[in-house]
C-alpha cells in the first residue's frame, strides 16, 4: 500500500478516471437533426428517382450529395475531435453492436422494400416515395437508439472493470 | 504484467483528469480537453507542456484549413504510468479492506 495518500483520496481519484472515461463515451457526435436531415434527403432523393425524369433524377442526387456532405461535416469533425479507445469496448460487445447495426440495416431495407412492393401492388401513387419515408421514420428514431446501445456497452465494460 | 506503481505527476486532480481523459480517447482536440476538463487555454497548455516533458503525451499540430488543430494523445510510457498508477490506486482501497467498486481499470493500448 502507498502511504502517501489516503484510501479515500484513491477512491476519488478513480471515481474521476470513471468519470472522465464516461465523458469521453457519451460525448455528443450526432446532433439531434442528423437523423431526420439525413432521412429527409433520402426521401428527396427516392422521390426524384421515382419522377423518372431525367433533370429532376440529376437534380436530386447533386442535392443528396452535397446535402450529404454538409450534414455528415459537424459530424465527422466531432468523432475526429475525441475518438474513443476502441479498447473501451469488449471485443464481445462489439461483435453484438455490429450485429446490431447490419439487423437493424436489413430491418430497414426489409421493411422499405416490402412496403414499396406493397403500395405498389395495392396501386397506391408513389410507393417508393412513401416506403422511404416509412424507412426513413425508422431510421431517425432508431440511429439514436442504436449510438446509445454503442455507448451502453462501451460503459458496461467500462463498469466491469476495476 | 503491469505491475502498481503510485504517480506523483499524473495524480495531480489537473493533470489525473486529463491523462484519464486521453486514455480513453485515441487522440484528442485541444478545444475539446480544454471544454471537457474546464481549463483555461493557457492552464491547458501548461498541464500539457509538463506531460509532454514528461514523456506521457505527444503533442500533434496541424493545420485544418488555415486553422491550427492541436490535438494530444498519450504516449506508450504515458499509458504505461497510467495503468500502473491506477494499478496502485486500487491497492491502495484494497489494502485498507474498504469495498470500493474502482470504477475504471487500466485502459489498453490500441
Amino acid at each position: 500500500m502507498d502511504d502517501r495518500i489516503e484510501p479515500a483520496d484513491a477512491a476519488r481519484a478513480l471515481s474521476e478516471i470513471g468519470r472522465r472515461r464516461e465523458q469521453v463515451i457519451r460525448r455528443r457526435i450526432f446532433p439531434g437533426w442528423f437523423w431526420w436531415a439525413q432521412a429527409a434527403l433520402s426521401v428527396a432523393l427516392v422521390a426524384c428517382i421515382e419522377s423518372g425524369r431525367g433533370v429532376v433524377l440529376g437534380i436530386g442526387i447533386a442535392l443528396f450529395v452535397v446535402g450529404s456532405a454538409v450534414i455528415n461535416l459537424p459530424v465527422s469533425r466531432a468523432a475526429r475531435a475525441a475518438p474513443p479507445n476502441r479498447a473501451l469496448t469488449d471485443p464481445g460487445d462489439a461483435r453484438r453492436v455490429l450485429t446490431v447495426l447490419v439487423a437493424s440495416i436489413t430491418v430497414l431495407l426489409g421493411v422499405g422494400a416490402a412496403t414499396a412492393l406493397g403500395l405498389h401492388a395495392a396501386g397506391v401513387p408513389h410507393p417508393a416515395t412513401i416506403a422511404a419515408a416509412v424507412a426513413s421514420v425508422l431510421f431517425a428514431v432508431g440511429g439514436p437508439m442504436l449510438v446509445r446501445y454503442e455507448q451502453a456497452a462501451m460503459l458496461r465494460r467500462s463498469g466491469s472493470q476495476g | 504484467m503491469t505491475t502498481p506503481e503510485f504517480d506523483e505527476l499524473i495524480h495531480a486532480p489537473t493533470r489525473l483528469s486529463l491523462v484519464a481523459f486521453l486514455a480513453a480517447t485515441t487522440w484528442a482536440d485541444f478545444s475539446v480537453l480544454r471544454d471537457s476538463i474546464g481549463l483555461s487555454d493557457s492552464a491547458l497548455s501548461k498541464q500539457l507542456t509538463t506531460l509532454e516533458d514528461a514523456g506521457y503525451i505527444e503533442i500533434r499540430k496541424a493545420f485544418v484549413g488555415k486553422r491550427p488543430r492541436t490535438s494530444a494523445r498519450l504516449t506508450t510510457d504515458g499509458q504505461t504510468a497510467f495503468d500502473r498508477h491506477v494499478l496502485a490506486l486500487q491497492e491502495i482501497i484494497a489494502g485498507a479492506g474498504r469495498s470500493v467498486v474502482a470504477p475504471g481499470r487500466p485502459s489498453e493500448q490500441t
